[in-house]
């Protein structure tokens, strides 16, 4: 009894400060299956195609994660995406294909990226409206301004860039470097104050208000966090597909919200893991892939998918809901 | 030179004053007691102090100068820090994060430094290390501690701002003795650094402990400043009354002796359950029952329970001679309970309906109603909200169209289309005008008089003292005293209420 009591404190403790392990747990599981559907979706060339389809949504998960810290949510990632998308493919190809105009490129991308996370902060935090209906009327905003960049989707991007994305250095496809690179971000990301202040913003605006806190300006470096991981997505999304496309977002904003949730952070904010979301957003590619390896027919996979995601969802949130009892 | 002076500070919240005149002096050094009844504005007074609430008018001076704060961050800049009545801690983050969520300690490249915040946290934790009690360490996630250790949590965060101004708005409501001793002793110490002190507490057993001054506010007005040793319990009592004489309270002359003879109602033995220790009453038809003592001491649990929204655990119902136990409202309406809350939002008013739909639902459980006609509904309306003079231009009219006073008659209005045998009504006039709330009260000493069973719980000692035949006094979710006919005063009423606190 007491050594059962004792062994859910620990669990409890381990849970608490890896909120992402269920979803660990369940991202194996999902790779076992993978293999027994298709034994050769375990080879590295299967798992790189997984990784560069997917690494844009993880990346965009990652950057949803920092808003729903706080409580807040922001559905325009796609439509920022999007723009930043065909921003740099136009850049790219009227400059020419160059190494320093890609360079260039991807600077502005990161600015616009930044930019539209200050404008959706402003909005929220700043004009104080809420922020599922501000984000989505800013999406259709930024959703115009992409249209109206590249108003036909097609333009091809440079091939240095599809290049960098899909090759391999030292035999080792580069999609595994990024993901490294981004594993090493988070680690230091979530170490900073401001993690712990957008966490505490999360946790009651009243209590972090008069525990002396800029609560207005922390919930807008929440967006603006967001809108420059939604601009990195956009980088590998446009490394996958090698051209701009102005709705190529639209679909993937909640796709980011899902991955989030099932990552272990709670939408109500104050506690979870981008890390997890991360997680989370492997686990939505894994599902699609095994719903393809298993040989559903294709009118059936829309629905299969949807299935097998809300059973993961609850799976999930059973499992923090027995650890945290 | 006065380290903190406030004169005629005024706070208004649309029509209601919560601070009208705010005076205030503070020295270095020195431990300063704010006290007065609900709701008099002492909370009010310390948040101007700490900048979460502007005030409207007044002067602020600090050290001499005078300032104005804009929000708690620019207080805690000029070393004024608050400990919230009603807590301000990140529930999900742990202690040490906390106590240091202010001044979050980093390394060059802004991450944190953890070393250095266990560091800091532990030279808190430990001036209370033994009184924390189990289960508590520096990474525990503040979610998972005891309302005491959270009280105590607070406490080390305002420690940790080392302001030269502290201010402690009911710091030891959830404490036991012991913490409260440590507390107490660490308090001394701030003292001798020259610390200034504002410390608000209900116990006067406390205040006389620690206090070198105390100041009375009464209806948002400091009425006296005294040194401690110039001053006694009656005479703040006293001056927390004010010159409403001991008339006031014998407006309506107690029926009582005669209700030992009227037939008894509900009968409550050894009630128990949260807030709740060992109640026990009777109630007799025809009687209004008051329920006193300072905010949250178990009356609106006491009501709450016998109406079936919170769970009893221990004790015996007996209603007209025949056990009963009010699991949820529902079986509660059906057994003859009604209950009116003072929160209208979120317990009365149903929002944006028409005022037929709000007055309708009752009459609908009752009458086991499945479909009605609005002319055939609207004949057992009518009756119910003319009784209570309700203004209204429709019944198809919106709830919010009317007032605050109005909305609440429309509610009262619900019950009576079929009578119950028992009112409870849980501060039934919060945020009411004045006429409205004697309309009020003579309706309900009408249903009195007509038989109904009343229990009022009120937060205004006025209107408990003036509309209620017998008066129980809560103190830490037991009845400390009841008072009856003669000993029915204010005096007596603040007197269970404070002295009693424990």
């Amino acid at each position: 009894m007491t050594e059962a009591h004792a062994l859910k404190t620990r669990m409890a403790t381990l849970f608490r400060r890896f909120p992402f392990l269920p979803a660990l747990g369940m991202l194996l599981l999902l790779f076992v299956l993978n293999g027994i559907a298709e034994p050769n979706s375990m080879t590295v060339r299967a798992l790189k195609g997984v990784a560069s389809t997917y690494l844009a949504l993880v990346f965009l998960s990652v950057g949803q994660t920092f808003v729903v810290y706080t409580g807040d949510i922001d559905l325009s990632v796609g439509a920022i995406l999007s723009l930043v998308n065909v921003s740099i493919v136009v850049i790219m190809s009227q400059l020419g294909g160059e190494p320093y105009v890609v360079l260039l490129a991807l600077l502005v991308g990161i600015l616009i990226g930044a930019l539209c996370g200050l404008v959706n902060g402003f909005v929220v935090s700043g004009l104080r409206m809420q922020a599922i209906v501000a984000t989505f009327a800013t999406s259709i905003l930024l959703s115009g301004i992409a249209l109206w960049v590249l108003p036909v989707a097609g333009l091809p991007a440079p091939s240095l860039f599809w290049k960098v994305y899909g090759g391999r250095s030292y035999g080792i496809p580069n999609v595994f470097f990024f993901a490294v690179v981004l594993i090493a971000i988070l680690a230091v990301l979530a170490k900073t104050s401001m993690v712990t202040k957008l966490l505490a913003v999360g946790n009651g605006q009243l209590s972090a208000y008069q525990s002396g806190l800029s609560v207005t300006r922390i919930r807008i470096y929440g967006y603006v966090i967001c809108g420059v991981f939604a601009a990195l997505a956009a980088f590998c999304i446009t490394g996958d597909t090698a051209s701009g496309d102005p709705l190529v977002g639209g679909a993937m904003t909640l796709s980011s919200v899902a991955a989030v949730v099932l990552g272990g952070t709670a939408l109500s904010g104050g506690i979870g893991s981008a890390f997890g979301s991360a997680i989370g957003a492997i686990i939505i590619g894994l599902i699609s892939s095994l719903v393809f390896y298993a040989g559903i027919p294709s009118e059936w996979q829309n629905l299969a998918q949807g299935a097998t995601i809300l059973v993961v969802l609850m799976l999930g949130v059973l499992a923090s809901r027995r650890i945290n009892q | 030179m006065s380290r903190l002076k406030l004169q005629q500070i005024c706070k208004y919240y649309d029509a209601t004053t919560a601070l009208a005149s705010g005076d205030l002096l503070l020295e270095s050094g020195e431990i300063h007691v704010l006290i007065g009844a609900n709701g008099s504005g002492k909370s009010t007074l310390c948040k101007v102090v700490a900048g979460s609430v502007r005030p409207d008018g007044g002067l602020f001076e600090l050290n001499g100068k005078p300032v104005t704060l804009f929000g708690p961050k620019a207080a805690r800049d000029m070393g004024i820090c608050l400990f919230y009545q009603e807590l301000s801690l990140a529930n999900s983050l742990s202690v040490a994060q906390n106590i240091n969520l202010y001044h979050l300690p980093t390394h060059a490249g802004g991450l944190v430094d953890e070393a250095e915040l266990a560091r800091r946290a532990e030279h808190y934790i430990d001036k209370f290390r033994k009184v924390v009690g189990e289960n508590f360490s520096a990474d525990t996630p503040v979610t998972k501690l005891r309302p005491d250790q959270k009280q105590l949590v607070e406490i080390m965060k305002t420690l940790a701002s080392e302001a030269e101004i502290l201010i402690f708005d009911e710091p030891t409501s959830a404490l036991d003795r012991s913490q409260v001793d440590c507390f107490f002793s660490i308090l001394r110490e701030l003292k001798e650094e020259g610390r200034s002190i504002i410390f608000i507490s209900h116990r006067m057993d406390e205040i006389f402990d620690i206090a070198d001054r105390i100041t009375v506010i009464r209806d948002g007005t400091t009425v006296s400043s005294r040194p401690i040793n110039e001053t006694d319990q009656a005479t703040i009592i006293r001056d927390m009354i004010g010159e409403q004489h001991e008339t006031a309270a014998q407006i309506s002359v107690s029926p009582h002796d005669q209700m030992a003879n009227a037939e008894i109602c509900l009968k409550a033995e050894a009630l128990g359950g949260t807030q709740l220790r060992n109640v026990g009453f009777s109630l007799a038809r025809g009687e209004i029952l008051g329920l006193g003592g300072l905010h949250g001491q178990g009356q609106s649990t006491l009501l709450r329970t016998l109406f079936g929204a919170k769970r009893l655990t221990t004790g015996t119902l007996e209603l007209n001679g025949r056990l009963v136990h009010p699991a949820s409202p529902r079986a509660a309406i059906k057994l003859g309970f009604s209950y009116v809350s003072g929160d209208r939002v979120r317990d009365g008013v149903i929002t944006g309906r028409s005022i037929m739909e709000n007055v309708s639902p009752i009459h609908f459980l009752k009458d086991r109603k499945f479909l009605a006609f609005p002319s055939v509904l609207s004949r057992v309306i009518e009756p119910a909200l003319a009784s209570l003079n309700t203004k209204y231009t429709s019944l198809g009219a919106s709830i919010s169209s009317l007032s605050g006073g109005n909305q609440q008659k429309v509610v009262i209005a619900r019950w009576l289309t079929n009578p119950p045998d028992i009112l409870l009504l849980d501060d039934p006039t919060k945020g009411i005008d004045l006429s409205a709330k004697s309309e009020l009260f003579a309706l309900v000493r009408k249903l009195a008089d007509e038989g109904m069973a009343i229990i009022l719980y009120s937060s205004e000692d006025s209107e408990l003292l003036a509309h209620s035949d017998r008066i129980l006094v809560f103190n830490n979710g037991s009845v400390s005293r009841e008072l009856v006919g003669e000993d029915k005063t204010r005096f007596n009423l603040y007197q269970a209420a404070y002295s009693g606190a424990k």
